[in-house]
């Protein structure tokens, strides 16, 4: 299918893994759990970027990272939730996001391994079964920012400045 | 393929995606490289053990601690190489290494994504391409001298460190 693009609808039926992060050892596995994007997002402002791998140096040295340090920047341009997916599984994303120093639902750690999103609605990295790197951005259903990087070793379009100012 | 079984020669096509742990910190990804079993592995006694995946439950709470807490038995038994691997790519395992507190190459965490050992020569999970939750011992002579696979993957008998070293 084609990727979502600004003034679409965010599908029905989407539905990631979710492992919640409940403390910060990452090695005290989480417990997967089904959350429905679909259903939980219908009513909120979300930031959902997605990256090629968990622990690897492009998505963990120059993506994520300003996420989690611009939360409340987000959160003050009235963003809900933050989410990050990959084609890891839940079990490695809340690892992760331990890692990284993430506490509780600050930022969703969510594995793409369901609906598969990214290859169903996104992009992929062209690289095996690996999602793209990209960001979208959904206000109450309604997709309002969508970009893929052109290389998913770099980070613009989809990174937290760039995102930022389209907020 | 059958999987390996004692006495069986270690076979020479085996390479894992090996991201070297060479600090603490799990936020600092390292650089992917081919780690060549087959060739690496010749002369010494190698201890391989095999799990569904990495941070998962029963692989984190009852199969990895015990193979990094009786790493001196191991060694005391004459194993020159413990490594584990799983069907995640070398950059997870290497953080499961770095956050179980693994430093440098005392157990060798590599991804099974280049030459699909498990499948190939192993056993697998029976979920999707996870690998089976198994161990190898495999001798300085390049013989397999123990193989054997948890009927059970949530379960840790055959293939734990205590079914290992009294094989060794």
């Amino acid at each position: 299918m084609a990727p979502l693009k600004v003034g679409d609808s965010f599908p029905d039926g989407v539905k990631f893994e979710w492992a919640p992060i409940t403390d910060g050892d990452a090695t005290a596995c989480g417990i997967p759990q089904e959350y429905d994007a679909s259903k939980e997002w219908k009513d909120k402002k979300v930031v959902l970027f997605s990256v090629p791998g968990a622990f690897t140096p492009g998505c963990q040295a120059r993506h994520l990272p300003p996420y989690i340090e611009k939360l409340s920047e987000f959160k003050n341009k009235g963003v809900d939730v933050v989410a990050t997916i990959a084609s890891n599984d839940s079990w490695v994303m809340n690892a992760w996001g331990k890692v990284n120093g993430v506490k509780g639902d600050d930022i969703l750690f969510l594995s793409d391994t369901k609906t598969f999103f990214s290859r169903e609605h996104g992009w992929p990295a062209g690289m095996g079964d690996r999602n793209g790197r990209w960001a979208m951005v959904f206000d109450h259903g309604k997709v309002i920012y969508a970009e893929n990087e052109p290389s998913p070793k770099d980070v613009s379009v989809s990174g937290a400045e760039a995102v930022l100012a389209k907020l | 393929m059958a999987p390996l079984k004692p006495g069986d020669k270690f076979p020479s096509d085996v390479v894992f995606d090996w991201v070297p742990i060479k600090n603490q910190d799990a936020t600092l990804a390292g650089t992917p490289q081919d780690f060549n079993a087959s060739s690496e592995w010749k002369g010494k006694r190698v201890v391989l053990v095999s799990v569904p995946g990495a941070f998962t439950p029963s692989c984190q709470a009852y199969h990895l601690p015990p193979y990094i807490d009786q790493l001196d038995k191991l060694k005391a038994k004459g194993v020159d190489q413990v490594a584990v691997i799983a069907s995640n790519d070398g950059w997870v395992m290497s953080a499961w290494g770095k956050v179980n507190r693994v430093e440098g190459t005392d157990i060798l965490f590599m991804g099974d994504t280049k030459s699909g050992f498990s499948k190939k020569h192993g056993w697998d999970a029976g979920m999707g391409d996870r690998n089976g939750r198994w161990a190898m011992v495999i001798d300085r002579d390049g013989t397999v001298k123990y193989a054997d696979n948890e009927q059970d993957p949530t379960k840790v008998t055959v293939s734990g460190v205590e079914a290992v070293l009294s094989n060794l």
